[in-house]
């Protein structure tokens, strides 16, 4: 039976852990901290911080899996005139993804302690992390977490008598996926509509408030104090080629047992659904996947013995994303899942750009057809056309998070939509 | 009609937001939520241009933001504002039926209010809670693996009691 590897759920999986900043330190925790910013160690400057990450190989958690320690290179060294800052992104709205609520409801000073540490690799004073509006009662959690952390000198000015000052900030959304796409999420930080910037400029030369900014997602900085606790080496160690340590899978759908699981990168994807998801509930068959949240294309049971990783998934044709991987059994319409996808998107779409704003729109009415048994071979056609036409003619990413799963549908199973035909 | 302005206890809250950001106008998000909070939780008229003034803005881009993101309401909502999760994992294991219960039950379509003003209905996107669905939010509340003998018992409950 597979085991998870524990790394970042250490504290969460042990009976009793009270989460608070007392039980985080009795558990080892900000000792990665001291080890930077303490005297008793020699300390690590900003540079080293970012060598280490670099040289552990993390991946970026929030979807794209950009290399995080590379990101941070972007950051001036030295910021003279405007200053830095590292923004991390809570906003959490990919439909089937739950971990970083799961992460820092449950031990918010892990992260909190990784943010602290990414501050300091980037020489920010002031780090802002923006939580999506719903969730109040996440806002609340790190709030008082951070409260806990002020009065007892973690933060604020002269952190462990290093000379770092740093305060942070919880900032809420108010309800747009689209605020999760990092430069809509620096325009709502800035009090403004989110909507994605166009790039050039990136976010590292101008961008919250036109500084220098690094967008990070929750479990990104949440491995930070793993890697300058055992070094990077330990961390590069885990996982497959390219894809190193652990990461947090949401589980949810048909499976016995939803839920957030850590295993090592390039786990079995197989073995996540029958192994830690227990399997597909009521005794009924597996009919799809999807495993990368609702921007990924979905995926047969036939072809699911893979490793699952960013790399590795890409290569089967769907995405990692988020590691949200939804399971749905054989009772499940498949044109129920596209026209739920299409009207998600259709509902998200901040509108800036015509192929998506009409494109999500002519998708939803396009997919109503099927659902009302009013389908045909031209209008399948016509929804792999409409969402093709969206593909790379956005200014964000959002797009494509639209189209690619929107022509899977009907690729991966056609015989689904010709059950849908007019007869 | 009530005052257009935040009471000492708000306006207090209101320095402490300005003080965590570079420029007054990235307060602004903050800031229509604790508008929502101290208002039933939507935005009486008025208070676009109160807050535009507050943070040196346009009432046009207040109006701009408002009218953006969908927690924020030009329309009072019922004393108990229901989001249930009808999104892809969710709608598949139970947040459908849910959302239909709700609706049968209260008879309102998402969108609306109960003419007691008590409840308000509204169909949510994922709310990141899908291993416990179906989930429904109601305030700041977010229930978990919701049953319909408890929707409908906290439903008559609230009813007899008036609030
Ligand atoms: C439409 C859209 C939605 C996104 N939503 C999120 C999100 O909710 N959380 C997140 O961390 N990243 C999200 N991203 C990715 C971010 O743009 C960004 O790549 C990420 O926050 C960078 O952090 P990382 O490098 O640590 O992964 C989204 C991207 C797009 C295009
Ligand atoms: S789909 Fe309902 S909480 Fe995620």
């Amino acid at each position: 039976m597979a085991q998870e590897k524990l790394l970042l759920l250490k504290n969460i999986r042990t009976k009793g852990y009270a989460a608070d900043l007392a039980a985080y330190r009795a558990a080892g925790g900000y000792k990665a901290l001291e080890k930077v910013l303490g005297k008793s160690q020699g300390g690590m400057t900003p540079a080293q911080v970012t060598e280490a990450v670099k040289a552990s190989g993390l991946r970026g958690r929030g979807g794209a899996g950009f290399p995080c320690g590379l990101k941070w290179t972007f950051m001036p060294a030295d910021p003279k005139d405007k200053p830095n800052y590292l923004i991390c992104n809570g906003d959490e709205s990919e439909p089937g993804t739950f971990k970083d609520h799961y992460l820092l409801m449950n031990d918010p000073h892990l992260f909190l302690e990784g943010m602290i540490l990414g501050c300091y690799a980037l020489s920010c004073h002031h780090g802002y992390i923006y939580i999506r509006g719903e969730s109040m009662y996440l806002i609340h959690r790190v709030r008082k977490a951070i409260d806990e952390l002020y009065a007892e000198k973690l933060l604020g000015s002269n952190i462990l008598g290093s000379g770092f000052d740093l305060d942070l900030t919880v900032h809420p959304g108010a309800g747009a996926y689209i605020c999760g796409e990092e430069t809509a999420l620096l325009d709502s930080l800035e009090g403004k509509r989110g909507q994605p910037r166009f790039k050039p400029p990136f976010p590292a030369q101008a961008g919250f408030n036109g500084c220098p900014t690094t967008v990070n997602n929750v479990e990104t900085l949440a491995n930070v104090p793993f890697i300058i606790n055992n070094g990077p080496e330990a961390f590069a160690k885990l996982g497959t080629e390219g894809n190193s340590g652990t990461q947090l899978v949401s589980i949810s759908g048909h499976v016995q047992k939803p839920g957030v699981y850590e295993v090592e990168m390039g786990h079995n994807l197989k073995s996540l659904i029958e192994d830690f998801g227990g399997g597909v509930r009521g005794g009924l068959k597996l009919k799809a996947i999807i495993p990368g949240g609702a921007s990924s294309p979905i995926m047969r049971p036939e072809s699911i013995d893979i490793p699952y990783d960013f790399d590795s998934v890409m290569k089967a044709g769907s995405m990692r994303g988020s590691g949200a991987l939804m399971v749905f059994d054989e009772d499940t319409s498949i044109i129920e899942l596209a026209n739920r996808t299409i009207r998600f998107f259709n509902h998200e779409s901040c509108g800036q750009c015509t192929p998506c704003r009409e494109g999500t729109f002519w998708l939803k009415n396009l997919i109503r057809d099927f659902v009302d048994n009013a389908g045909s071979e031209e209008l399948m056609q016509r929804v792999d056309r409409v969402a093709g036409s969206i593909l790379g003619n956005t200014i964000c990413a959002f797009g494509d998070a639209a189209g690619a799963p929107m022509q899977a549908f009907g690729r991966v199973f056609p015989e689904e939509f010709r059950k849908h035909f007019l007869r | 009609m009530a005052k257009v302005a935040f009471n000492d206890e708000a306006m207090r809250e209101v320095e402490t937001l300005f003080s965590r950001y570079p420029k007054k106008i990235n307060a602004l998000l903050p800031l229509l939520h604790l508008a929502q909070r101290e208002n039933e939780g939507w935005l009486p008229p008025g208070w676009d241009t109160y807050l535009a003034k507050l943070c040196g803005t346009t009432v046009n881009h207040v109006r701009g933001v408002v009218t953006f993101y969908n927690m924020f309401r030009t329309v009072k909502p019922g004393r108990h504002h229901i989001m249930v999760c009808n999104c892809l994992p969710c709608g598949v294991t139970g947040g459908g039926a849910l959302l239909e219960h709700l609706e049968h039950k209260l008879g309102i379509h998402p969108g609306n209010t109960t003419e007691d003003g008590l409840f308000s209905l509204e169909e949510a996107q994922c709310l990141a809670a899908c291993d416990q669905a179906p989930v429904m939010m109601v305030n700041e509340d977010l229930r978990k693996k919701v049953t319909f003998d408890e929707v409908d018992a906290w439903i008559k409950q609230t009813r007899s009691s008036g609030e």
